[in-house]
C-alpha cells in the first residue's frame, strides 16, 4: 500500500510540475470549451427518429401524410398506438420527437383547418430546432400540393417536453464537455505515466525493487485518475462560472460516471503505452484516438448529425455512453434505475479493457 | 556468500549475452566485472537484479534462490544502472521518498537513511534542490544513495563512474569504498582497468559472455600479464645506436620505445642507462612498467579492452 501511494504521489507531484501535461490536462480542454461556445448554432444535416401517433385513424389524409413524412429523408419513423408508448420512448431518447395527429384530424381539415401537435425533445436545443423546422416545413409544402392558394391549413402546435423549459446551448454543451477529460486527459496521462518511466529508464529502477508490477500499475491508475479528477473540476467550475448553465449537479450519479468513463480513458491508455514501441509514438497514438472518439461520442453535437454507419460505430464506444449519462443526469434529472445501460456498459468495458491492459503490461515487464 | 552464481547462460538468439558463467561473491568485498562494451557485464547484472529471465543456471543471493525468491533477491539488492535514474523535476529527497516507498520504509527509518545518505554520500547540500538543478556529479552521488536507501546488504553498480572526468571518479571511488567501511558488498561492473585494479578486491575479466579470469587484481597481473619490463625512450635517430648497445639483454622495439625484459629488471635499471650514456645515447625517459590489467586482459583475448568485439 506504501508503495501504491509512494508512486501516486510521485506522479502527482511530476504532474504539478510539468508545464506540457498541465497544457493536455487543463488548458487545452478549457481551450476547447470556449471554442466549441464560441461558434454555437451551425446547422449539420441529420436524421432523427420521431414518433408519430396516428389517433384519427386511417384515412387517405393521415396515410399521404405519414408517407409523405417517411419520404422526408430526414426523419426515421416509428408509430406508436398511443401517446403513453411514445412519450415513454421520447423520455428513453430512443425518439427525438412525438408527433400527434388527433383525433377528428382528417374532418377538421376538409372543413378548412386542423392541428397536429409534436412534442419536442429539448434536451438538445438544436436537434429540437431542426426537427421542428423540418416538420413544420414538410406541413406547409405539403399542402400546397392540393392547394397552392391555400396557406398553411395544418397548425403545427410544439411543446419542448422533458424539462419543461427549454435547454440553451450551454446546457447541452457543458455535460458533453464535461466528457473530455474522461477521454482525453485520462488516456494521454495514462499513456504518458508508462511510456514516461520506459523512457527515462526510471522503470528498471522500479522493476529492479521488490513491489509487484500490479501494484506499480494500481499507482499509476490512481495518480491518473487524480489529475482525470482536477482536470473535470477545472472544467466544471469554470464552465458554471462562465456560462452559468441551468443544470442539475446530481454529485452522488455523476461521480460513478466520472470514475466508470475516466477508467475506460485509462485503460485505453495502458494499452497504447503498452503497444507502442517509442513515446512519442504512443502519445500520438493517444492524442490522435481521443480527438478522432470525440466526434463519434456525442459529446459537442448530437450523434443524429454523423451519418448512420457511423452513428452505429459511436454507439459501440463506451464514452459516447458516458456523455449521455451526463446529459442524462444534468439536464434530463435522470435517476439510478434511469442509467443502468451507461453504467452496465461502462463497468464491462473498463473491465475488458482494464484487463486487456493488465494482460499486455505484464507480458511486456516480463519480456 | 552473498552472491552465488552457477552455470548462467542467457541467449538472445544466436547471441550468448552471458554464457555459462560461474562465481560467487564473498559479503563485504567490491568485486569487478572487468570487460568491454558487449562482454555481458550488464546482462549479468540485470539477471542478478531479476531484470532480465535466463535460460539456464541457478543464483543465490544473499542466502535467496532468486528463481523463488525474486522480491526478496530485489529486497536485498541496492541497484544504480549507468544512467541516473531520478525524476528532474522532484527535490532530491523526494526521488529519496519515492525510492523508500518501493521498498515500504517506515518514516522512522526513512530519516535514519537519509542521514546516512548525508553524511557517507554527501548529498546534503543539494538534499532539497531540483534533480535538474544538479551537476553531473552531483546527480551520480543522489543516484547511488538513492539506490541504496533501502539499506540493502548488496550494492550492484553498472559502469559507475562511466563518463566522469577523473577528479570526479577519484571521488567516486571512495564513496564506493566508503560503502565497503560500512559492510556493504560491492559488485561493480566496468571497462576502466584502472578503476577495477584501484577499487576492487577481486576481478572477474568478461569476453564475449564469459568469464576468462577471475581473482585478485595483482594476482592476475603477475600471472597473467607478464614481468614487469624497463622502457626506454631515446631520440628517434639515436634507435639504433641504443639496440645495438643493449644487445646483450632481451630487448625489442615497441612503439617508439625499447622495452627491456629481466627478471628483476629493478637491478639492471641502473646498468642499463650507463651502458647507454657511454655510448652516447641520450636517454629521454627511463622507467620500469608494470604490467595492468589491460595486459591481462590483451593476453586472455588478443585485443584490447576498448576495441569492440567482432
Amino acid at each position: 500500500m506504501n508503495s501504491i501511494i509512494g508512486i501516486a504521489v510521485k506522479d502527482i507531484k511530476t504532474f504539478f510540475r510539468e508545464k506540457g501535461t498541465i497544457f493536455w490536462t487543463i488548458a487545452f480542454p478549457v481551450m476547447i470549451l470556449l471554442l466549441f461556445t464560441a461558434i454555437f448554432g451551425r446547422e449539420i444535416p441529420f436524421s432523427a427518429n420521431v414518433g408519430i401517433v396516428n389517433e384519427d385513424g386511417q384515412t387517405s389524409i393521415t396515410e399521404s401524410i405519414i408517407s409523405g413524412l417517411n419520404n422526408t429523408g430526414f426523419l426515421t419513423l416509428k408509430s406508436f398506438a398511443n401517446r403513453t408508448d411514445a412519450f415513454h420512448d421520447l423520455n428513453a431518447t430512443n425518439v427525438r420527437a412525438v408527433l400527434i395527429i388527433p383525433q377528428g384530424f382528417t374532418q377538421s381539415l376538409i372543413m378548412g383547418r386542423s392541428n397536429v401537435s409534436l412534442v419536442v425533445d429539448g434536451t438538445n436545443p438544436d436537434v429540437a430546432r431542426l426537427i421542428d423546422d423540418g416538420i413544420r416545413t414538410f406541413f406547409t409544402e405539403y399542402y400546397k400540393q392540393f392547394n397552392p392558394n391555400y396557406a398553411e391549413p395544418i397548425m403545427v402546435s410544439t411543446e419542448i417536453s422533458v424539462v419543461g423549459e427549454k435547454v440553451g446551448y450551454k446546457e447541452n454543451i457543458v455535460p458533453g464537455m464535461l466528457t473530455y477529460p474522461l477521454l482525453f486527459s485520462s488516456m494521454v496521462v495514462s499513456t504518458g505515466a508508462i511510456v514516461f518511466e520506459r523512457e527515462k529508464g526510471t522503470l528498471k529502477k522500479i522493476r529492479a525493487s521488490p513491489i509487484h508490477p500490479i501494484n506499480m500499475l494500481l499507482g499509476k491508475t490512481f495518480a491518473a485518475l487524480v489529475q482525470t479528477v482536477i482536470s473535470i473540476v477545472v472544467m466544471a467550475v469554470l464552465a458554471a462560472v462562465l456560462l452559468g448553465p441551468k443544470l442539475t449537479w446530481n454529485v452522488p450519479l455523476l461521480i460513478p460516471i466520472f470514475f466508470l468513463g475516466s477508467m475506460n480513458g485509462i485503460a485505453l491508455g495502458l494499452i497504447i503505452s503498452c503497444i507502442g514501441r517509442a513515446p512519442q509514438e504512443a502519445s500520438n497514438a493517444a492524442t490522435t484516438i481521443a480527438i478522432v472518439l470525440q466526434f463519434f461520442t456525442g459529446m459537442y453535437f448530437p450523434i443524429d448529425y454523423l451519418p448512420t454507419y457511423m452513428q452505429q460505430i459511436g454507439r459501440m464506444i463506451p464514452m459516447t455512453y458516458a456523455a449521455q449519462a451526463l446529459r442524462d443526469i444534468m439536464i434530463r434529472n435522470a435517476t439510478l434505475s434511469d442509467l443502468f445501460l451507461p453504467m452496465a456498459t461502462l463497468s464491462m468495458s473498463a473491465i475488458i479493457l482494464y484487463g486487456i491492459g493488465v494482460l499486455l503490461y505484464r507480458r511486456w515487464v516480463e519480456k | 556468500m552473498i552472491i552465488e552464481v552457477e552455470d548462467l547462460a542467457k541467449h538472445y538468439g544466436e547471441v550468448k549475452a552471458v554464457d555459462g558463467v560461474s562465481f560467487s561473491v564473498e559479503e563485504g568485498e567490491i568485486f569487478g566485472l572487468l570487460g568491454p562494451n558487449g562482454a555481458g557485464k550488464t546482462t549479468l547484472m540485470e539477471i542478478l537484479c531479476g531484470l532480465r529471465r535466463v535460460d539456464r543456471g541457478k543464483v543465490t543471493i544473499h542466502g535467496y534462490n532468486l528463481a523463488r525468491d525474486s522480491p526478496k533477491v530485489r529486497a536485498s539488492i541496492g541497484f544504480c544502472p549507468q544512467e541516473t535514474l531520478l525524476y528532474d523535476l522532484l527535490t532530491v529527497r523526494e526521488n529519496f521518498a519515492f525510492a523508500a516507498s518501493l521498498y515500504s520504509l517506515s518514516s522512522k527509518r526513512f530519516k535514519e537513511r537519509i542521514e546516512f545518505s548525508c553524511k557517507v554520500l554527501g548529498v546534503e547540500e543539494f538534499l532539497n534542490r531540483r534533480v535538474q538543478q544538479l551537476s553531473g556529479g552531483m546527480k551520480r552521488r543522489a543516484n547511488l544513495a538513492a539506490s541504496i536507501i533501502h539499506d540493502p546488504p548488496l550494492v550492484i553498480l553498472d559502469e559507475p563512474t562511466v563518463g566522469f572526468d577523473p577528479n570526479v571518479k577519484r571521488e567516486f571511488w571512495e564513496l564506493i569504498k566508503n560503502l565497503k567501511s560500512y559492510g556493504k558488498t560491492v559488485l561493480l561492473s566496468t571497462h576502466d582497468m584502472y578503476e577495477a585494479d584501484e577499487i576492487c578486491d577481486r576481478v572477474a575479466i568478461m569476453e564475449r559472455g564469459k568469464i576468462v579470469a577471475l581473482d585478485k587484481p595483482y594476482v592476475l597481473k603477475e600471472t597473467i600479464g607478464g614481468e614487469p619490463s624497463i622502457h626506454v625512450k631515446v631520440k628517434d635517430s639515436q634507435i639504433r645506436r641504443a639496440l645495438s648497445t643493449l644487445k646483450g639483454y632481451s630487448s625489442t622495439l615497441k612503439d617508439d620505445e625499447i622495452q627491456v625484459f629481466a627478471p628483476n629488471p629493478w637491478e639492471i635499471m641502473a646498468e642499463v642507462s650507463n651502458k647507454l650514456n657511454l655510448q652516447g645515447v641520450l636517454v629521454e625517459k627511463i622507467e620500469i612498467v608494470e604490467p595492468t590489467l589491460e595486459d591481462v586482459f590483451l593476453k586472455l583475448t588478443g585485443r584490447k579492452l576498448t576495441e569492440v568485439p567482432q
